[in-house]
């Protein structure tokens, strides 16, 4: 009996100091074929090797184990799963597309760990099959909801005119590819641009390149009719450089030309017909002038992987990794309810140019970022137009015409 | 007679719409053709497989798909235009496709047609996923000044590069006419496609035909791939849409009417085109496609029924 105690001692206290010495598992889901989900990924590896180079947190290492859900929702689910049941993680991070987001939420309420999203803008789907709290606090959604940049957009452009008095918009047309996030584009700029018949808006889809279009000779005839101050796509990246060589084919060159892509494609910035195109995002490189948290994020990051952060899902899952870190070591546990307690309490200065803390959205109880930018290429490097706070250029207007 | 009459009639018929179009809406006839150009010079390649082979490839877009990728490389590599990437990219595409013949679709082709869908099906999927492995899903697009080039006619403006696409449908029609009807090689191809067991007896090597003609249609497709890397970006989803659109059109045409897919793809793109032109049919432009080839099968079956 004494020899069965002994055992049970030495077992207990192995166990103990091997949890003590332990790690915190994180299960990151991204879609690792887009460069979104590969960027965003290293991003997050990136920080948490910062964290584990620094000590850890709660004497622990952190671990990132990352799972592709290929940006498909029933993957995503399958990812969840794995990542809850097999590897144990403690908390969830990751994320782009709605359509995978979606995938994954009934399998993230039935484990009810934290999560921290990067993605998933789309508030139909993704925030209404969260719901409200209590049901979805375990949520903290950093990336702004649709119609948070909407607002953002609109807030920007009415700032714009107000500070530089040649910039005057009426007319805007919207160039929309006709998938599910180009029609949700279309119908948020109708009731946020024309909704109080402030601006007269009109627009036109296309198919987009990337699902076997890529004429969109159509769709510039309509906006060159309409005679648009601001014309804007909302496509993807496949579409960038097609778009622009037609409609300098076409004579198109309206005030503003402004695209909406998720991200742009490799050696957009290089090309000529890239000058002065205006676009929509959070984060650009020519921030690391002017905000510190940028600079030590580019800086780490090109001499860890040997490229540039394409886009701003790299800055935004580095800052979610060390949100969750910080909200683990106040919190001193992963528990559910104090770790959401913690977080609640976060102060971020973020890469991305802002201080990021939690507030309700329209539905869930802890919404991160709700505005994005306005910005231009210029020379090759994509500058903040607005907000104001965080510029690092002037605009350029009107967009030249082409020779 | 009747037959002569009727054609008379069609054909009376298209220059009085072809005249109309100018007249009214000259940017449908012109970015009609265009597409056109570009649906027939992608289909055509694949028609000429299914007439002779008989086999449905149901890789055949990803065949370009790989060949855009290929003239994208070297185009990086060697900093050369990608209209110069044509002919080594036709080359390379020739070969890599009778290397696959060779391996996989010649085994398959004694088996049922379900097989060989089934085969090619999988020659897609592995196509797409390499790419996907080697260049990631990321798109890429050569900026070429030349594909904006554009012509004024009184009021309209528009982009004359697609013009080379119709160029290239019209030599591919005829190329393929000439070299079918002209040349011993491809009277051959033309007694394999018709009768294989007929052809063998007289002493034609069935599976080398089949097997050349495999490698000029992925040539014509791999050149194909070099030129549309010009207009468009590139990703390995990108060749994918473009099998599924050859198919119909080849079965609006008739297999192994080659003429026919370029008609059709005239038919296809104007009406497209027409309907983008207005308000109210704006979005009603991807359903002519199928509207189309329901029209013509089922009016095919009801004639063939008939007779």
């Amino acid at each position: 009996m004494k020899r069965m105690m002994l055992a049970l001692a030495v077992f207990a206290l192995i166990a103990g100091s091997a949890y003590a010495q332990g790690t915190i598992k994180i299960g990151g889901i991204w879609t690792l074929a887009d460069i979104t989900g590969k960027q965003g990924s290293a991003a997050a590896q990136m920080a948490v090797d910062e964290i584990n180079a620094a000590g850890g947190i709660l004497g622990k290492k952190l671990d990132l184990i990352v799972v592709d859900d290929e940006g498909k929702a029933d993957k995503a689910a399958a990812a969840v799963e794995k990542l809850a049941t097999v590897d144990k993680v403690d908390v969830f991070m990751g994320g782009m597309g709605s359509g995978a987001e979606l995938g994954k939420i009934p399998a993230f309420k039935k484990y009810g760990k934290v999560v921290m999203s990067t993605g998933a803008a789309g508030s139909v789907t993704v925030e209404k099959a969260l719901g409200p709290s209590p049901e979805s606090d375990f949520y903290f959604h950093i990336h702004p909801w649709d119609y948070n940049q909407g607002a953002s957009y609109a807030e920007g452009w009415d700032a714009i005119q107000k500070q530089y008095p040649n910039i005057k918009i009426r007319k805007i047309f919207l160039a929309y590819e006709e998938g599910a996030f180009g029609k949700s584009s279309w119908d948020a700029t109708k009731i946020l641009f024309g909704g109080d018949n402030r601006y007269i808006v009109d627009g036109a889809s296309f198919k987009s390149a990337l699902f076997g279009g890529g004429d969109y000779t159509s769709v510039l005839e309509a906006a060159k009719a309409f005679k648009p101050d601001l014309f804007l796509w909302a496509g993807y990246d496949a579409d960038a450089l097609p778009l622009l060589e037609q409609s300098k084919a076409m004579k198109f060159s309206p005030g503003i030309y402004l695209g909406a892509p998720p991200g742009w494609p490799i050696g957009f910035g290089s090309s000529k017909l890239s000058r002065n195109v205006m676009l929509y995002g959070m984060w650009s490189p020519a921030m690391n002038d002017n905000n510190p948290a940028s600079a030590k994020f580019y800086k780490n990051y090109v001499a860890k992987y040997k490229e540039e952060p394409a886009t701003y899902f790299a800055p935004l899952s580095y800052s979610a990794v060390y949100i969750l870190a910080d909200g683990i070591k106040a919190a001193g546990t992963t528990e559910t309810a104090p770790l959401i307690k913690a977080l609640e309490a976060t102060k971020y200065a973020s890469p991305l140019g802002e201080t990021i803390t939690f507030k309700p959205s329209n539905i869930i109880k802890h919404q991160g970022i709700t505005r994005q930018k306005i910005l231009q290429w210029q020379g090759g490097f994509q500058e903040v137009i607005w907000p104001f706070e965080a510029a690092t250029a002037e605009p350029v207007y009107p967009f030249p015409a082409w020779k | 007679m009747v037959v002569k009459r009727r054609t008379a009639i069609i054909a009376a018929m298209s220059i009085a719409a072809t005249i109309a179009l100018i007249l009214w809406k000259p940017t449908v006839l012109i970015y009609g053709l265009q597409a056109a150009g570009l649906y027939a010079a992608v289909a055509i390649p694949m028609g000429l497989v299914l007439g002779i082979v008989h086999i449905v490839n149901l890789s055949h877009g990803e065949f370009m798909m790989v060949a855009a990728y290929a003239a994208y490389s070297a185009c990086k590599a060697l900093g050369m235009d990608p209209l110069l990437a044509i002919i080594p990219t036709a080359i390379v595409t020739a070969i890599f496709g009778w290397v696959i013949f060779q391996l996989t679709i010649r085994r398959a082709l004694k088996g049922p047609e379900l097989n060989q869908l089934i085969l090619t099906f999988g020659l897609a999927i592995a196509f797409t996923q390499t790419i996907n492995l080697i260049f990631t899903s990321q798109t890429y697009k050569i900026p070429l000044d030349y594909v904006s080039a554009s012509m004024d006619i009184g009021d309209i403006t528009f982009g004359t590069w697609s013009f080379v696409f119709v160029a290239v449908a019209i030599v591919y029609t005829y190329g393929l006419q000439f070299f079918l009807t002209k040349t011993t090689t491809g009277k051959a191809a033309l007694a394999v496609g018709q009768n294989p067991r007929g052809a063998a007896i007289v002493g034609i090597d069935v599976y080398r035909t089949y097997g050349l003609v495999f490698a000029l249609a992925m040539a014509l497709v791999g050149a194909m791939g070099a030129l549309f890397l010009t207009k468009s970006a590139i990703f390995p989803g990108v060749g994918t849409p473009f099998t599924m659109k050859s198919f119909c059109l080849i079965a609006m045409a008739g297999v192994g009417n080659i003429p026919g897919i370029l008609g059709a793809s005239v038919l296809l793109g104007v009406a497209e085109n027409f309907l983008r032109a207005f308000r109210p049919t704006r979005d009603w432009a991807e359903i002519v496609f199928f509207v189309l080839i329901i029209v013509v099968i089922v009016g095919r079956s009801l004639k063939g029924r008939k007779s």
